[in-house]
């Protein structure tokens, strides 16, 4: 017979309780008193497309693991987004986290323990799945991530016109403030455009085809784009660019409506 | 109106009307909670409104009625503007979403 429990603090000894109704061990009999080790067996990292990264941050990953499992039980736990470039340059941490149910205060709880701003999405397994099918975004954040198990394959796409053609008029802000949004806002509103291009045109989604795509079609470097260094040349390709992969993507929501 | 508050009314209008016509689009796809589950992205556009929003006015006073009613009139002309040129391709739009 075995009987878990924890050491309380005493007055003058501390003591261990045990209920009064047990089978064996009464009242009286010797009994050996051990630590129990909770920690389960840790399992390192697993890095997807990260040639390397700052041990410290490797550390800061354990630690936001550590705090999610405190909280709530887990299918997979992903970190990406900017944290996972070279050097501290990030605003915030992007966590995904695939559990059967939402666990709330875990944002706040890894902010307090790591001072870091930290965005943590909840996913159940299914509706990660349809995400990873419909949404490029998604997809791209799996191009470069750090989870806690290893990742199944992605599934295959599916192109829903009308969901990308919502998701492309964010890109439209660039045009609208081009003057009075900064260099990371272009870049970021820029990127989410060639990702819906990429997904559409059956390519690949991953960080380097996306910066790859915007040199070609739109002829800037990133760092260009990154440090505000765009002209009217660049927000003229822009709005040809945007707009005829917005009349595609209207044409073909068209048809896959009619279809439906 | 003087100039840079023109055109800073003039953004305000811009971006209040992609974050409207981005909800109606997501509205009428059957994948809202899939992109509800990335927010902070879908905020950028509100949060350009709310940056122009305290420019032109002061933070905790209301607009004056003749601007607030000129800017509710032309966020509503944009968002059925743009709508329009969407239900050229595709139909199944949530217009009564747009105006009460």
């Amino acid at each position: 017979m075995e009987i878990i429990s924890k050491i309380s603090k005493g007055t003058k000894m501390d003591q261990v309780y045990i209920p009064k109704i047990r089978n064996g061990m009464p009242a009286g009999s010797y009994v050996v008193i051990r630590p129990l080790n909770l920690e389960l067996k840790k399992q390192a990292p697993i890095l997807y497309n990260i040639k390397e990264l700052e041990p410290v941050k490797i550390g800061l990953i354990e630690q936001i693991f550590s705090v999610i499992d405190s909280k709530t039980e887990t299918e997979n736990i992903i970190i990406t987004g900017s944290f996972l470039e070279k050097g501290f340059n990030f605003n915030d941490i992007d966590v995904i986290i695939i559990a059967e149910t939402q666990s709330r205060g875990i944002e706040k709880e890894i902010k307090e323990k790591t001072k870091i701003e930290t965005h943590v999405i909840f996913f159940d397994n299914q509706l990660f799945i349809k995400a990873l099918k419909t949404d490029p975004i998604y997809r791209l954040m799996l191009s470069k991530c750090i989870s806690r198990k290893r990742l199944t394959p992605l599934p295959e796409k599916k192109l829903n016109y009308r969901y990308l053609d919502a998701q492309l008029i964010k890109s439209k802000s660039l045009i609208l403030s081009f003057d009075y949004i900064d260099g990371k806002e272009k870049y970021k509103l820029t990127r989410n455009l060639m990702a819906i291009h990429l997904f559409v045109k059956n390519k690949t989604l991953s960080i380097d085809n996306i910066e790859k795509g915007i040199k070609k079609q739109l002829g800037i470097g990133i760092e260009d784009l990154k440090n505000n260094l765009t002209d009217n040349n660049f927000l003229r390709k822009y709005k040809t660019f945007y707009n005829g992969l917005e009349g595609e993507i209207i044409k073909n929501a068209g048809k896959q409506e009619k279809a439906d | 109106m003087p100039e840079n508050r023109k055109k800073l009314i003039s953004l305000l209008i811009g971006h209040i009307s992609i974050a409207v016509i981005h909800e109606i689009l997501i509205g009428s796809t059957e994948n809202k909670e899939i992109a509800d589950h990335y927010k902070k992205e879908m905020e950028n556009a509100i949060n350009l409104s709310k940056k122009y929003r305290v420019k032109t006015n002061p933070k905790n006073s209301s607009f004056r009625n003749k601007d607030s009613k000129y800017i509710k009139s032309q966020i509503i002309n944009r968002v059925k503007l743009e709508c329009n040129v969407k239900s050229k391709g595709y139909r199944k739009l949530f217009f009564s979403s747009i105006s009460p």
